[in-house]
């Protein structure tokens, strides 16, 4: 790469300096370098700097004679982005697999208590719903412009993909809106309960007893260490896609061409790296654990899972009476 | 990805060139695009000369792409580009009557293809959208749509009224450089019917200076040689000049010429221009300071005996008297006046004296001065002095303005002469009067008296000083009443504060322009203006000259757009309503109301002699367009086809008949080859004898000639004492006799309509207008031997007293203050107030007052807005960054501007830079709402004049735009 | 099969804007879209010196690479054309050319650029050779027809060329060693790889100036 960009040439400029300087000259005669044979001309000087020079129109932009950058995007956008973004999200579906095939299901360990505990209210599933599905849209959508020429264009031909692509493309701004408002709704809701603490530690510490076959599981609040740690990547990876996203739909504000190739990739790599928390979150969500879809499903879990995942949360609830007494076993 | 297959489609036309053998491979890798060179070598070539021989050539055929219209006819018609003088061929392709597209001319041997920013849009002008659409006039401040009839009825009778009450001096006719040959000439016939010599054009702020100065010299006020003729030189002294702005398709041979000879190519220029950026060595001098530059070089050439004494002895007069001048300026002086390092003069000095022929290039840069004659006659005395006048490679190279500035000033739209520089005394009048066939008396009775129809009158730059004047300032019976106004800016001329005052005054303003102009705009005026929409030289046709005085024809593009007419439909209207159009148009056809080109030009052809623009009839200027391609590339004459051996565009001087078939003078002065081939010497014009000394050539002639020495311009008594006359056929006897009703001897070359003296004079390998030396010193000159002059508002007040301004003085009707003005602003310490100079200059994208370039959108989108240009050291003193707004303050009348900065080096420290082609607003508010609805420019600025200062040329009243002061404030 | 090249000679180039002003003639394109710019490096300083700069017709397009929707087209010429009907207006082709090529109708409006434009080095787009639609679209045609693009067949100086890359590297070190100096061909190693034409080059080897 050092060595495309130190050949990226442009013309100029060393040469006809030391010729018009030293040039202030009697006669227009040839140096000892000068080549006297077409086939000494080199057709190119190598440069190493990007040239800005001047234009008159008012476009700051038409200036930049050569951006070698161009270069390291391009390889960034063909290959890095897509080793990324598709490396992260395979990766963690095999771990999943294997964590899967290694732990299986994790059961409620006390089976079914039948009991509900009121979990996430109306709001708070509906902030979650609202964030996850433009997530899930907007993810989507990237992908499709992300692999789509690689993928899709062979089996449904370019006008197709073209037509797929602008709507792709037309979604994936749009829908950030509700991304954003989702986004603003859960930090409003559950900042407060996402900060960690000591507990948290504990939590990591045994792995959340995600690898204990007893059905173990550290004491938890209202979110344990790893439901902070996808509310926290999602809330800061998520403002940070938004930040990185706004800037790029308005080109050319406040940075440069090399400003903006840079918050592609910040863009692109945030992705990669949500879209593979997400699809951890998925498998927790859903098919990893009994009884942890109902808590944004219904909005009601088990009382034996929320004993089991979050008994400080369930305590709590109860001293708060929202949980109602228990009968007696016996 | 995706492969598009080549269509493999025949390339026409240039590849069919190519197969029949019209290849030149050296001239192709020069000329570098050559698709023919290209084609010869690619696939494509191949293809098509498969294609070829399969299809049946009327297969082959342009395909329809872009807006041309399928199964349309597609006419292609050739015009000249209308912007600068360079004159590049402009091909355009018409369908259903409307220009579809532009080609490249690639066989004029001036352009070969090529154009700059201008050039390359001109196909705007007629797509129009913001031309003027229909006749308009202002009633209290809003404009009202007249019908043609009710225009030219309203104009006629005021202007007749005005006629009446204060006789016709009273009105001011500003014709244009952009007018054809045939509608300059046309309006100065207008202006002479009507009875005023108030005609004027845009030479005045030109390039009058150096028509003065150089005709002065040696004879005739044009560029010597040719743009193409400096690809002989073997070095270039570019003064006061930008070509590669102003003239960029110049560059063109300019660079081939550095190139190929190796050329030292030095431009000196107080800004570091585009061309500057081309430079082996580049002066910065001071604004102003050009006549010490050019005698600081002519010091070391002196100095060191690298003058041509031998060329000196035979063809200067006067050069001694320079010596003593020139003696002042030694290195040291020169660089306390001009900054100039002393080793740099003394380099350009052996450059351009040791590597010649050498040639020297100049513009408005040294034209545009309080002593721009004197500019002029300094560095035409340096090229005497080097003996590269008459040689090809050298010469003196000016680069006029607009396209066909030349043109017009040969043809008479000046205030100090008839047609092809007659003059205005009696017998000038006379010959006009035989060539109009009208009677003297008739003429002298539409003058206000014999006295005006024989001074000079009022020129363009002091026109609304002449509006202004109190009847005491002012040498005509009433001041300026009312402008007619055909083709010309209003933000041309210096001191726009009182410009607008004397427009304001103004009881009739005519305005015929394809665009509204400045004057449309200004706000102070709410009635009395009337605009004609007039087409451009698109939509109509005939000659131009471009600088190096190749007349080209320009053919009809497009019908007029709009409601327009041209320049020849508005005169004869004008002349129709004014009552003499029978005696103006007696021998010119006039088809409807449109006078036909072709005659005008035969009626030119018939009376103008001294020039020699007789040979260039429309034939044979149309038989050049046509067969441009048979011209060399560097000589610029014909090899073969119908015009062998003319110059292209038959440059004046063209002598005699068109059937003698003179080739035109590529190079004027030229003793190396016979008169026959466009040889000649310098023009006898001063007299055969001055304080005893000999004023003829001594010794030098044009080749073949049979007098080996110099001689005086031919008369009948000339030939009577050689025993030529007998070689005059009777017919032309008769005329000679009719001419000169009894004092035949009197008879001379340029009044003999039979041009019968001229013949035998070229019969016997003579220049009719004699054989004589240049001058260097010109004893009719307010300054016979140029000196330094500070500039009136000089940035050095300590120099003054040492090189005081010329003594106030009265001419061109008025008075012309100098010397005063220039004491007291150097005694009112001005330069403490207004520390910077200012100057200014153009742009490529742009023209002469730029409503015309300023309206089309290609060229509008590359600058679209009005800048001065600030040293970086002077910004950052004064706080200002690039692009922020700053206000430029005049010494004069409030004058002030609020422009763009533009830092840069390329001024020196204390200089600020403003282009001028910029117009519509006015000390920082808009005047866009004033134009008439859809006729803004797309693109409005502070014009640089409303900040520029008095000063004029003693000679021609010329302005001074180059050297003023100001000062530059963060708005 | 010719590869058809653009090669501005800085030695030649004096910012006419001639090629500008062509282009937006030849192909009526609007205002805001530059096709074709002359940029100016060290202005207004010895040693200045101005390059015309378009669209390079890369052998190996950065914007083709990274086109989400693979709407560039190589013609048999080498020249770099794109489908309008394909183009979603995304950027990335901005992102990635090394000389500020592709141009837009809008550059602000949120999220949507229009479909990108650029030179075609006169060769229209992917319609019918000639077609009006092909014109309506990217201008016109006139390789087709056998002609060179306008902006080259214009320039001033000839600074700016256009045509078979072997041929304009001939005549560019022809010129070069005609008058013992040139600065190098704008853009050539960038668009056209190193090895793509010419003489060996090593990196701060010889001087190619006259003293």
């Amino acid at each position: 790469m050092r060595r495309i960009l130190r050949l990226l040439l442009l013309a100029v400029l060393l040469t006809p300096v030391a010729f018009t300087q030293a040039g202030a000259q009697l006669y227009q005669t040839p140096g000892p370098a000068s080549p006297t044979s077409k086939e000494q001309v080199p057709l190119y000087t190598p440069q190493t700097d990007q040239l800005i020079g001047r234009v008159s129109i008012p476009d700051a932009r038409s200036a930049v004679l050569i951006q070698p950058e161009g270069r390291e995007w391009r390889s960034f956008r063909s290959h890095t982005l897509k080793l990324v973004v598709g490396g992260l999200a395979l990766g963690m579906v095999v771990v999943l697999a294997l964590f899967y095939l290694y732990r299986g299901k994790i059961r409620i360990s006390a089976g079914w208590s039948g009991r509900q505990v009121l979990r996430f209210n109306g709001l708070d599933r509906f902030a979650h719903w609202t964030t996850a599905v433009s997530f899930l849209t907007m993810a989507l959508t990237g992908v499709v412009l992300t692999f789509g020429r690689t993928l899709l264009i062979p089996l449904i031909g370019h006008p197709a993909f073209t037509s797929l692509a602008e709507t792709s493309k037309s979604i994936h701004n749009f829908v950030s809106v509700p991304f954003i408002v989702g986004l603003l709704l859960i930090v409003a809701l559950w900042a407060r309960d996402n900060i960690p603490n000591r507990a948290d530690w504990v939590w990591l510490k045994c792995m959340g007893g995600l690898m204990s076959r007893n059905g173990h599981h550290p004491d938890a609040g209202r979110f344990n260490a790893g439901q902070k740690g996808v509310f926290w990547t999602v809330v800061l990876g998520g403002a940070a896609m938004a930040v990185t996203g706004y800037w790029l739909m308005v080109p050319f504000t406040g940075v440069g061409i090399g400003g903006m190739q840079i918050l592609h990739v910040i863009h692109g790599l945030l992705a990669a790296l949500l879209i593979a928390a997400i699809i951890g979150h998925i498998y927790i969500g859903t098919v990893g654990m009994e009884g942890a879809f109902d808590a944004m499903g219904s909005g009601e879990v088990d009382e034996n899972w929320a004993i089991e995942h979050h008994r400080s949360w369930y305590e709590e609830q109860r001293r708060k009476g929202y949980v109602e007494d228990r009968q007696p076993a016996e | 990805m995706l492969v598009k297959r080549s269509s493999g489609k025949a390339p026409r036309g240039s590849l069919l060139r190519a197969l029949s053998g019209d290849f030149n491979g050296a001239g192709n890798l020069e000329s570098g695009v050559s698709r023919r060179g290209f084609l010869r070598r690619s696939g494509l070539a191949a293809g098509g000369i498969a294609a070829i021989g399969a299809l049946p050539a009327a297969m082959i055929r342009r395909s329809e792409a872009g807006p041309v219209l399928p199964d349309v006819e597609l006419v292609t018609r050739k015009n000249v580009c209308t912007h600068c003088s360079v004159g590049c061929t402009v091909i355009a392709e018409v369908q259903n009557g409307v220009w579809v597209g532009q080609e490249p001319g690639w066989e004029s041997p001036i352009n070969q293809g090529t154009h700059c920013a201008k050039g390359a849009s001109v196909r705007e002008l007629t797509k129009g959208t913001r031309r003027v659409k229909y006749p308009l006039k202002l009633v209290d401040g809003e404009w009202k749509r007249l019908s043609w009839d009710q225009a030219i009825e309203e104009i006629g009778t005021r202007l007749l009224e005005i006629r009446q009450a204060s006789g016709p001096d009273a009105v001011f006719w500003l014709g244009s450089a952009k007018f054809s040959n045939e509608g300059a000439y046309l309006y100065r016939k207008l202006a002479a019917f009507w009875g005023t010599n108030n005609v004027d054009h845009q030479a005045r702020i030109c390039h009058s200076t150096t028509v003065a100065g150089v005709a002065n010299t040696w004879g005739y006020g044009a560029m010597t040689n040719s743009y193409n003729d400096i690809q002989n030189s073997k070095a270039l002294l570019i003064v006061g000049g930008n070509p590669a702005e102003a003239h960029p398709v110049s560059l063109q041979h300019m660079l081939r010429g550095k190139e190929h000879n190796r050329a030292p190519f030095i431009v000196i220029d107080p800004r570091f221009t585009r061309t500057a950026a081309h430079a082996t060595e580049y002066v910065r001098i001071r604004p102003g300071t050009d006549i010490p530059i050019a005698w600081g070089l002519l010091w070391h050439i002196f100095e060191n005996g690298w003058e041509d004494k031998e060329y000196i002895r035979q063809r200067v007069y006067g050069m001694d008297e320079i010596r003593a001048e020139v003696r002042k300026w030694t290195p040291e002086e020169v660089e306390r006046v001009t900054g100039v390092p002393g080793s740099q003069v003394r380099r350009v000095a052996e450059a351009i004296a040791r590597n010649k022929p050498s040639t020297v290039i100049w513009c408005m840069g040294i034209t545009q001065h309080t002593v721009g004659t004197a500019n002029v006659r300094a560095l035409s005395i340096l090229q005497l002095a080097l003996g590269n006048i008459g040689v090809e490679g050298g010469g003196a190279n000016i680069y006029r303005g607009h396209c066909n500035v030349q043109g017009a000033t040969d043809f008479g739209l000046d205030v100090t002469t008839l047609p092809a520089y007659y003059g205005l005394a009696e017998g000038a009048w006379k010959h006009f009067g035989r060539v109009w066939d009208v009677d003297y008396d008739y003429l002298k009775g539409r003058f206000g008296s014999k006295d005006l129809m024989e001074a000079k009158g009022i020129p363009t730059t002091r026109w609304f000083d002449a509006v202004l004047a109190r009847p005491d300032q002012i040498d005509q019976p009433s001041p300026l009443r009312a402008m007619v106004c055909f083709g010309h800016g209003g933000n041309t001329v210096t001191r726009m504060p009182e410009m607008i005052k004397g427009l304001e005054k103004l009881s009739l303003l005519v305005i015929a322009d394809p665009h509204p102009t400045t004057f449309a705009a200004i706000k102070e005026r709410r009635d009395g203006t009337y605009i004609l929409p007039t087409c451009t030289q698109f939509e109509t046709d005939g000659s131009r000259t471009c600088s190096n005085r190749s007349m080209q024809w320009g053919e009809k593009v497009v019908e007029p757009i709009f409601e327009s007419k041209d320049d020849y439909t508005i005169m004869y209207l004008l002349a129709r309503k004014l009552g003499f159009a029978d005696e103006m148009f007696k021998h010119i056809t006039v088809e409807e109301t449109r006078p036909v080109p072709e005659d005008i030009l035969r009626e030119m052809n018939r009376g103008c002699l001294a020039i020699g623009a007789t040979g260039q009839s429309p034939e044979r200027l149309k038989m050049h367009m046509k067969h441009q391609a048979d011209f060399d590339k560097i000589t610029m004459r014909a090899t073969s086809g119908p015009c062998a051996g003319d110059y292209y565009g038959l440059p004046w001087p063209c002598w005699g008949h068109p059937e003698i078939r003179h080739p035109g003078s590529a190079i004027l002065y030229d003793t190396s080859k016979s008169v026959m081939d466009g040889g000649g010497g310098f023009r006898a014009r001063f007299g055969v004898e001055r304080n005893g000394v000999s004023l003829l050539a001594d010794g030098s002639y044009p080749k073949g000639s049979e007098i080996e020495d110099g001689y005086p311009e031919f008369t009948m008594a000339v030939l009577r004492k050689l025993g030529w006359d007998k070689d005059l056929t009777p017919e032309e006897m008769r005329v000679v006799e009719a001419v000169g009703g009894g004092k035949t001897d009197e008879v001379s070359w340029q009044t003999d309509l039979s041009m019968g003296i001229i013949r035998v004079a070229l019969k016997h390998g003579c220049v009719p207008y004699g054989n004589a030396k240049a001058r260097a010193v010109a004893w009719s000159l307010p300054d016979p031997v140029p000196v330094h002059r500070e500039p009136i508002y000089s940035p050095r007040p300590d120099l003054v007293k040492a090189y005081p301004a010329i003594e106030d003085r009265r001419d061109f009707r008025l008075v012309q203050l100098a010397r005063s003005l220039q004491f007291k602003a150097a005694e009112s310490d001005l330069r403490g107030k207004f520390p910077m100079v200012l100057t200014s200059g153009r742009l490529v994208e742009y023209e002469g007052g730029g409503e015309e370039t300023r309206s089309n959108p290609w060229l509008a989108e590359l600058q679209q807005s009005m800048f001065a240009e600030i040293n970086r050291k002077d910004a950052e003193r004064l706080g200002i960054r690039d692009g922020s707004w700053i206000w430029v303050h005049g010494p004069e009348n409030a004058g002030r501007a609020k422009v763009r900065a533009l830092v840069t080096d390329r001024v020196g420290t204390g200089t600020v830079f403003m282009p001028f082609h910029f117009s519509g607003q006015w000390q920082g508010d808009s005047l866009r709402r004033n134009y008439p609805p859809d006729t803004d420019p797309i693109v409005l600025g502070e014009p640089v004049n409303g900040v520029t200062t008095y000063g004029y040329d003693p000679v021609t009243f010329m302005q001074e735009t180059k050297v003023t002061l100001c000062r530059v404030e963060p708005a | 099969m010719a590869r058809m090249k653009f090669l501005c000679d800085a030695e030649r180039c004096i910012e006419c804007n001639a090629c500008v002003t062509a282009c937006k003639n030849e192909h009526e394109v609007p205002w805001g879209i530059n096709r074709r710019r002359v940029v100016t490096l060290d202005d207004g300083v010895p040693g200045e010196r101005s390059i015309s700069m378009a669209c390079m017709h890369c052998n190996d397009p950065p914007c083709a690479a990274v086109c989400p929707v693979d709407c560039f087209i190589q013609t048999a010429d080498g020249v770099v054309l794109h489908s309008k009907d394909l183009c979603i207006g995304c950027g990335y082709c901005f992102y990635a050319c090394p000389f500020g090529a592709p141009q837009y109708p809008q550059t602000t409006n949120f999220g949507s650029r229009g479909k990108m434009d650029k030179c075609t080095f006169c060769a229209g787009g992917p319609e019918a050779d000639g077609s009006v639609e092909e014109y309506q679209k990217y201008g016109s045609n006139r390789l087709a027809e056998g002609k060179l693009p306008l902006c080259a067949e214009m320039c001033s100086t000839r600074a700016l060329m256009a045509g078979d890359g072997e041929v304009l590297a001939d005549i560019y070190q022809e010129r070069s060693a005609r008058r013992g100096y040139g600065s190098g061909a704008a853009g050539w190693s960038v668009a056209y790889g190193q090895h793509d034409r010419g003489s060996p080059f090593a990196p701060g080897g010889p001087s190619t100036g006259g003293a």
